[in-house]
């Protein structure tokens, strides 16, 4: 057999493989199984976690135990998904005939391709931040949920700050960091994802702070937190190193409330590790939070904000009510009703920025309206075959 | 004269299957000449929604004693009698059987020996209450998924002591002179704290609101008191409960008839919209439409076994009387419950149980009507009387009209999600019931018999087309509900997996059959575990106790879904065993019908 015709069977072959019917199958249950460990697995992990080990992945990996190693051990969510798509694409393409016969089919399969771009653009560009904010209050930037920066802040214009901030990925690199817009470096001298902050006791060894309150705190190391609802209480050691000169080592902490400053060339800087935050071009006040209760139980009957809208750059002044299943969506942000805190006059929004919000919408009626359109033409057909099965029927016993 | 019977045999069994339905509802005998009608009617606010007092009554005696009433002294005791006993002669109603005891530790903790003797009087646990309290307190620390079986019933006994102490002390504190010897003595220097108790421990709120106020803030006897302490009269409402509390304690029932009526006068004039509520709500609640619904299921599945066996065609017809009957009821009392509760039809797990069996017996007459076999009737009613018994063990927590807590409280979300959903848990089951019956029918027909099993797997077949498009619009929907109130359309939450294994499970099936890789006893056997994916989503996530949507948390029954899901696999292995196993292949040669069993499948296109 010469080359390319072995190319060619090669080829072949490869298309039957990836057209197949069967791999649809496979890649179905694929994701049934999944589907299933990611839930079981929410148990221990939380979600997050769990999410993305079984399904935002592309190979799911387990420890060999007493060893430390990890071994593949089943294909992750991203690469099924990716396989099931291009099953369908390709399938479509190649099998499916154009016909009215088959247009329920293409509907649904379409819809299918477009549910699953959406998940994926979910989780490469879905970013969840929230807003918690107390009545009278007016904020003009979100907290990412997840990851903190260090926050390095020049306060010595009392009209405005300064804020320049290292992500937290940057901090547990270790090394010098320059912060840019700054004459400073800091050199990241430890990175505890999950410590326990506690007061310096005389067992304790040396501190490796010699600046404000880390002084004083014994830093022990834990292990990351799973659950979705605990929060890492991460620290770290940093030395401000400027114009050749140390300001000492600091200990910084999301737990540490005081913020810890040193003066530089004249100029007061404040160190801060904090949620990251994102600044909006727009402020938010809210006016009144409401929670009520059925008479005489404690069941929650409603949660609602209502908040001020302020954007001086659009020339918009304007309230708006944000209550359970009625979120604001606002230049490319969606704004929920999350939770509540400090006796009811602390409201924290959920705020989600997802470009592909829409498309899950849109594949919804599609596919539903394949399946329609689809299981309408067999149901006809099916009928039609009993009714003339039934009267041949009628014809041989009359 | 037969062919007559035949054809009249539906209607006569539905008539009658109704007609006994309809006397459950007559109104209930004077108790010694008191109205009990009238009293079983009155509102009071509880659980933050305005019911009959019937409807307290039953739902206490129903999580105290796990039934709606009991016999004693020779009496068939109302859970309305009960209530009136235990507010206005507690003496006679601690004397009264009222708790339900099982577990044999807990006997053991009252000092009392496990017999067939299940039901105790609050007097036997009274001189316990401390133990029963500092043990409960103990196990209440505790995980109640790490609790042991003896942890988890202690604290089940003490929250229906609590709640039994409660009923107890809302209208007059147990012990003293009484709610009419209360309002006269209201100014007295230690009414104060009595009224500050009453209010406190106050299990439900019988007063009309406060002139003026909102519509919804009813009053508890303690506050109603308090605000009069310093007023020339009281409340007129009040002083007809201090007088119909005296007229019980005395049996004086002239005077109890007369206190009804002037309570029923004066809600009646404040909000006749109320009493018209209650007496909707008493009628529902006499009926009881789901528990008689399912008598008459099982009904109609004993006549479609009779029909096996003798006159095929009259008891064929009947027990599809039977089934449309039964239906019916289903379908008023589901009716009613939107119409009480101004909510679509599914809002709880108790609901949803109740809607699963509904979509189920609706699928199952409409296959009747078309393939005319009685398998439609036979699997339907085995669904809808199953679907009932699940409802009917899962009504025990209580008020299953409970209101709505503020992020499911959407009417379009749950009308559009949760009831599509459902449907689509609906369908999965009856392909699953269909499978099972086909199985059974192997085993058990003593010949073979390629049509009829055709005819049922593609009645599977179409079933499982119908559950995939209800299970899959549900689940996006609930994904498009997600985005709406929380931000994210799937969060890979436990329940989302659940349903989206429903969608992927009957996908799977479909393409196995369109490409040919399973034939009759594949599909099937396929169907049979669409059952066990059905149960795990709907009931078995709830057990893992994680995740946005577990609000309904539940342990007791984990043992029943685990039996239910062994038995669902060993159908399975039957379900797969090869023809030569089947009842029916003695009778007849191997090689008839294509080997495999049969053709239920197609090729690929």
């Amino acid at each position: 057999m010469n080359s390319p015709a072995l190319a060619k069977t090669v080829a072949m072959k490869l298309l039957d493989l990836i057209t197949s019917l069967k791999l649809t199958i496979v890649c179905l249950a694929a994701l049934m199984v999944l589907v299933v460990a990611c839930t079981l697995a929410q148990v221990n992990l939380g979600m997050y976690a769990a999410v993305n080990q079984y399904i935002r992945s592309f190979v799911v990996w387990a420890e060999v135990p007493g060893t430390g190693w990890s071994v593949a051990v089943f294909p992750g969510g991203a690469l099924v998904g990716l396989v099931l798509t291009a099953n369908i694409v390709a399938a479509q393409l190649r099998r499916l005939e154009l016909s009215w016969k088959k247009a329920g089919l293409w509907i649904v399969h379409a819809g299918l391709i477009l549910l699953f771009i959406g998940e994926f653009g979910t989780s490469l560009f879905q970013v969840e931040s929230r807003l918690a904010i107390e009545q009278g209050q007016t904020l003009s930037y979100v907290e990412r949920q997840r990851g903190l920066e260090l926050a390095v802040i020049d306060v010595t214009d009392p009209a405005h700050d300064d804020v320049y901030g290292v992500p937290e990925s940057r901090l547990a690199r270790g090394g010098d960091v320059a912060v840019t817009g700054t004459p400073i470096t800091l050199r990241v001298k430890g990175w505890y994802q999950n410590a326990d902050l506690v007061n310096r006791g005389p067992a304790d060894p040396p501190s490796p702070a010699t600046a404000g309150v880390g002084v004083g705190v014994a830093v022990r190391e834990m292990p990351p937190v799973t659950s979705d609802d605990d929060m890492n209480r991460s620290a770290a050691y940093v030395e401000p190193v400027a114009g050749g000169r140390s300001y000492g080592t600091w200990l910084v902490s999301n737990v540490l409330g005081a913020p810890q400053s040193f003066i530089h060339e004249g100029r007061t800087y404040q160190l801060q590790l904090r949620q990251q935050r994102q600044y909006l071009p727009y402020a938010i006040t809210l006016k009144k939070f409401s929670h009520d209760v059925y008479p005489g139980t404690d069941i929650p009957k409603n949660f609602s904000s209502l908040v001020h809208l302020s954007n001086p750059g659009r020339g918009e002044e304007r309230d708006v009510l944000i209550y359970m299943n009625q979120p604001l969506r606002y230049d490319g942000k969606a704004f929920y009703q999350a939770s509540f805190g400090k006796g009811d006059t602390l409201s924290i929004l959920q705020v989600v920025d997802n470009p592909g919000w829409l498309l899950p919408y849109i594949s919804c009626v599609l596919v539903a309206a394949g399946l329609v359109v689809h299981f309408g033409i067999s149901l006809q057909r099916s009928m039609r075959r009993r009714s003339a099965a039934a009267s041949v029927q009628g014809t041989l016993t009359s | 004269m037969k062919l007559d019977l035949v054809k009249i045999a539906p209607w006569v069994a539905g008539a009658l299957a109704l007609a006994a339905a309809a006397v459950v509802v007559s109104p209930p005998a004077r108790v010694r000449g008191t109205d009990q009608d009238g009293f079983s009617r009155l509102p009071v606010l509880e659980g933050g929604r305005l019911k009959p007092i019937d409807a307290v009554a039953r739902n206490s005696l129903l999580m105290i004693r796990s039934q709606q009433s009991f016999r004693f002294e020779d009496r068939t005791i109302s859970a309305d009698e009960w209530l009136l006993d235990l507010m206005f002669r507690p003496q006679v109603a601690d004397r009264m059987p009222s708790f339900v005891i099982n577990d044999p530790e807990v006997l053991g903790l009252l000092g009392v020996q496990q017999t067939s003797e299940r039901y105790f009087s609050f007097a036997l646990l009274a001189p316990h209450l401390d133990e029963i309290q500092r043990q409960a307190q103990a196990a209440h620390a505790i995980d109640a998924k790490q609790r042991t079986r003896f942890q988890s019933a202690v604290v089940n006994l003490f929250d229906r002591v609590y709640l039994y102490w409660k009923l107890r002390n809302t209208m007059q504190l147990a012990g003293t002179r009484g709610l009419a010897a209360e309002i006269a003595g209201r100014a007295a220097p230690d009414a104060a704290a009595r009224q500050q108790e009453l209010t406190e421990v106050a299990a439900f709120r019988p007063i009309l609101p406060a002139p003026g106020n909102r519509a919804d803030v009813w009053r508890t006897v303690g506050e109603t008191l308090r605000t009069a302490a310093a007023a020339p009269s009281v409340d007129a409402q009040l002083a007809a409960w201090g007088r119909l509390g005296q007229a019980w304690a005395t049996q004086d029932a002239n005077s109890f008839n007369g206190a009804v009526a002037e309570l029923t006068a004066l809600v009646a004039s404040a909000q006749p919209d109320a009493l018209r509520l209650t007496g909707h709500e008493v009628i529902f609640n006499r009926a009881q439409p789901f528990y008689v619904g399912m008598v008459i299921y099982v009904l109609a599945l004993l006549a479609v076994f009779v029909s096996w066996l003798w006159k095929p065609e009259l008891f064929q017809r009947a027990a599809f009387g039977l089934l449309v009957a039964g239906a019916a009821i289903h379908t008023l009392g589901l009716a009613s419950r939107i119409v009480l509760q101004g909510r679509p039809p599914v809002t709880n797990l108790y609901s949803s149980a109740v809607f699963v069996g509904w979509g189920a017996v609706v699928l199952g007459i409409i296959l009747e009507r078309i393939y005319r076999k009685g398998f439609g009737t036979a699997v339907a009613a085995a669904s809808g009387f199953a679907s009932l018994i699940v409802a009917h063990h899962l009504s025990a927590d209580g008020d299953t009209m409970e209101m709505m807590r503020a992020v499911l409280d959407s009417n379009f979300w749950l009308a559009t999600h949760v009831v599509t959903i459902t449907i689509g848990y609906s369908g999965t089951f009856l392909a699953g019931a269909i499978a099972i019956f086909y199985t059974l029918r192997k085993h058990l027909a003593p010949k073979i018999d390629p049509a009829t099993s055709k005819t049922l797997v593609s009645m599977a077949y179409g079933i499982v087309c119908f559950a995939l498009f209800f299970s899959f619009v549900g689940t996006v929907l609930g994904g498009i509900w997600a985005d709406q109130s929380w931000g994210r359309f799937w969060g890979w939450d436990p329940k989302e997996n659940g349903a989206l294994l429903i969608v992927l499970w009957n996908a799977i099936i479909l393409h196995a059959r369109w490409g040919g890789y399973v034939r009759e006893r594949g599909i099937m056997a396929m169907a049979i575990f669409g059952n066990v994916i059905t149960s795990l989503s709907w009931f078995g996530v709830n057990m893992l106790g994680v995740g946005l949507h577990s609000y309904g948390f539940m342990d007791k029954a984990f043992w029943a879904l685990a039996a239910f899901d062994a038995s669902q696999f060993l159908l399975m292995g039957l379900c797969l065993l090869p023809r030569r196993f089947w009842a029916g292949a003695a009778a007849s040669t191997p090689a008839a019908g294509a080997p495999g069993g049969g053709s239920g499948a197609v090729k690929p296109a």
